[in-house]
């Protein structure tokens, strides 16, 4: 395993903003390309958006991904969450996602992401991260590369051990 | 047993390396201890009270001898010379400096061992029958399952931060002897009526301080698609468990809150699994993986089928202590000619469970003598020799005697299961160790001991049940009470054998007693069986017919510190074990 495929988030550079107004989010959010919705939001407009306008969704980790499947072809991005970084829940969504749903939009790890999840995150489908204040990038890089084969099969390689090495 | 391929190994390798680099960065600030800790807890590595604490996995309790002697090495070079098996057939060492914790991962590799996942929210070390294989009454050899569940839950992407801790037992026999009904996961392989290899699946057993049974809620999943079934349960267990109060966090609080619902979202989940998941036929396990893993668990090469029918006065009378030990710890085997033989840790001196370095190099010397090399962790916490040739037991009495695992009680009061206790566990209400030996000390006649018959006394001391004090027949349980130590005794619990009945928590007798009274309690209890005991019956038996009554009434009756005080035992509130060594 290594870091190709995962992007690491530089907020700065990064075109995807929530619309949040002074009390929280927007109820009835306006239509701007790289709008990172709650799901109460996309809700609220998702009849009206149009199909050209990029939109994103950033979802609690205890949403149903699988209510979302209509929404999905129309989503170029769905964040999920890690409240606190032993919270696991955000792994059975992105893997979820990205094999039962056939997601093929960025699936976005936010929240208390630390160095030491992403082999995790980029075995269950996560293809971009943006790391917790303070965490180091290089040591996120290297993480990926300490272990590099399994025995069961994940997003990445749906294939186990034993269908791999021994078919 | 099994044999490490050059991938395992290297899969190893990887993950001390990974462990160590971890363990650097702590070292050097840029880890936080906080951050650090899920990290260490899912190598075995617990800061305990007065050093790390690792717990070291033995897969499904097999040992070879070269393995015992590098954990007899461990235990020297890092350790203070000793180590501790658990009732979930790991190995525990309690002083070992957290430097040195990647070093002690480098040399578990050497050997094809590791601490990955003996501890924090995941799927634990898979735990089994300890005569796996050699059973007479086994249906199923469970090893080669146990090994494929092994592999599957090693690092896995998805399932590595559960709500809490994650155990799956596996039993291949008539009768259960890895308590499968008390585990979060409990499979009991079988046959149907075409004579198809499946599973029948328990869900939501546990002990804690909500003892609950295990619910079937599949009775038969065909062998090639347990991992998918694990899957789904897992899943549901990851997206739905309770993450809000630790105590109410375990996969049992879920299948009892929902009942019916759980069951069908786990079929529900299985099945899109199979249907609709890109790659979700994948682990479905094809013969040909079985057939290569069950190569590992063929019978030793050294093993020749004999006529059996031992004869132990062949050359005379037998010395009474030799029969002794033949009627405990020498056990039977499927193969003719071939016995098991427990190696007993409990005895006089020693806390149960505990073994030296020097110890240890003596059992390794006696399986790599008399057992083909391997041995087994039991999960009553001693050892077994799985291949012993029945023309070899009174070569290996004289052995097992002088290296001090000759004591012939197996199965009776004084084998008894205790976790380590406020001695070592930070976690702990209560000592264990003190209490185990005082009553070690006074059942030591074995006319006595033997007299009293087959009698699980188990010993936790918390509420988090490393010595799975719920299942005892007798049943001690260290609590505190405004500082002090003190302990609930419980009557008449099961682990879920033939013996023991159909799987139960035991009834606590009253208010709890002093560490100094406890030995008086278990003996009054006794006095009660002797006393009120009908021709065959053996304690559970008696204590079953005439409930709780007469034993509360004879422990209250040899009370002296504790007899003015009344007040309800409590539990104190300590941070959860993430590392308990408990169902």
């Amino acid at each position: 395993m290594s870091g190709v495929g995962m992007l690491f988030i530089q907020p700065a550079q990064d075109p995807w903003r929530p619309q949040v107004g002074e009390f929280g989010p927007t109820p009835v959010p306006s239509i701007a390309p790289h709008s990172l919705l709650t799901l109460e939001q996309w809700r609220a407009v998702r009849d009206s958006w149009p199909a050209d306008v990029p939109v994103g969704v950033t979802l609690a980790n205890t949403v149903d991904v699988e209510d979302l499947a209509a929404d999905l072809p129309r989503l170029a991005l769905v964040a999920l969450q890690f409240p606190k970084w032993v919270d696991g829940r955000a792994y059975s969504q992105a893997r979820t996602l990205r094999a039962r749903l056939r997601y093929a939009g960025e699936v976005r790890a936010t929240g208390d992401v630390v160095v030491d999840i992403l082999p995790l995150l980029a075995r269950t489908g996560f293809d971009a991260v943006q790391l917790r204040d303070g965490q180091s990038e290089a040591s996120a890089r290297r993480a990926l590369t300490l272990v590099t084969h399994f025995y069961q099969g994940d997003v990445r390689e749906p294939r186990p051990l034993f269908s791999r090495a021994f078919a | 047993m099994y044999q490490y391929t050059s991938f395992d190994r290297q899969f190893v390798r990887q993950r001390a390396a990974q462990f160590r680099d971890q363990l650097e960065r702590n070292l050097a600030g840029e880890l936080t201890d906080d951050d650090f800790r899920p990290l260490r807890l899912q190598n075995g590595w617990y800061i305990q009270r007065h050093a790390p604490m690792l717990r070291v996995a033995v897969p499904y309790g097999e040992l070879s001898s070269r393995q015992l002697r590098q954990l007899a090495r461990i235990g020297r070079e890092l350790d203070r010379g000793v180590g501790h098996f658990t009732t979930r057939q790991n190995i525990q060492y309690n002083w070992i400096p957290l430097p040195r914790s990647a070093d002690a991962m480098d040399l578990l590799a050497d050997v094809d061992m590791h601490g990955i996942q003996t501890s924090g929210n995941c799927i634990r070390n898979i735990t089994s029958d300890v005569f796996a294989g050699i059973a007479p009454d086994e249906i199923v050899d469970p090893r080669p399952y146990c090994e494929i569940l092994r592999q599957w839950s090693s690092l896995h992407p998805e399932f590595a931060f559960l709500p809490r801790k994650f155990k799956i037992a596996v039993s291949g026999t008539v009768e259960d002897r890895a308590a499968i009904a008390w585990h979060d996961v409990g499979l009991q392989l079988l046959k149907n009526e075409s004579g198809d290899v499946g599973f029948k699946v328990y869900v939501g057993g546990g002990m804690g301080r909500t003892p609950v049974i295990g619910t079937v809620v599949n009775a038969f999943v065909p062998w090639q698609e347990i991992l998918v079934y694990l899957e789904a349960i897992v899943r549901v267990y990851n997206r739905f468990g309770r993450r809000d109060n630790a105590y109410k966090a375990r996969i049992k609080i879920l299948v009892k809150a929902e009942g019916q619902k759980f069951i069908d979202a786990v079929n529900a989940e299985f099945a899109k699994i199979l249907e609709n998941d890109a790659g979700g036929r994948e682990h479905i396990i094809p013969v040909s993986e079985l057939e290569r893993v069950a190569r590992n668990f063929e019978m030793p090469a050294g093993v020749r089928p004999a006529t059996s029918g031992f004869d132990p006065n062949r050359t005379g009378p037998a010395p009474t202590a030799f029969l002794r030990w033949m009627e405990r710890n020498v056990h039977g085997h499927k193969v003719p000619g071939y016995r098991a033989v427990s190696l007993s840790l409990k005895r006089v001196g020693q806390a149960p469970g505990d073994v030296t370095s020097s110890q240890m190099e003596a059992a390794a010397t006696i399986a790599d003598r008399y057992s083909l090399g391997e041995l087994r962790v039991s999960h009553e916490q001693n050892l077994v020799l799985p291949w012993v040739r029945e023309a070899d037991l009174f070569s290996v009495w004289h052995a097992a005697k002088e290296a001090g695992f000759a004591t012939p009680n197996i199965g009776l009061l004084t084998d008894m299961i205790a976790c380590p206790g406020g001695d070592f566990c930070a976690l702990a209400n209560a000592r264990s160790i003190p209490v185990a030996a005082s009553i070690m000390e006074r059942f030591d006649d074995l006319d006595s001991l033997y007299d009293l018959g087959e009698l699980d006394l188990h010993i936790s001391g918390c509420m988090n049940s490393c010595g799975h004090h719920h299942t005892g027949h007798i049943g001690i349980l260290g609590v505190d009470k405004d500082g002090a130590e003190w302990y609930q005794v419980s009557i008449g619990g099961s682990d879920g054998t033939q013996l023991s009945g159909q799987a139960v928590p035991g009834k606590v007798i009253g208010p709890s007693f002093s560490a100094e009274e406890v030995p008086d309690v278990v003996e009054a209890l006794v006095d009660v069986y002797r006393r009120d005991r009908a021709p065959g019956e053996r304690f559970i038996d008696t204590a079953r017919r005439l409930g709780i009554a007469p034993f509360r009434t004879a422990a209250d009756a040899v009370r002296h510190e504790t007899a003015a005080l009344t007040p309800a035992p409590r539990t104190r509130a300590v941070d959860l074990a993430e590392t308990a060594e408990a169902l």
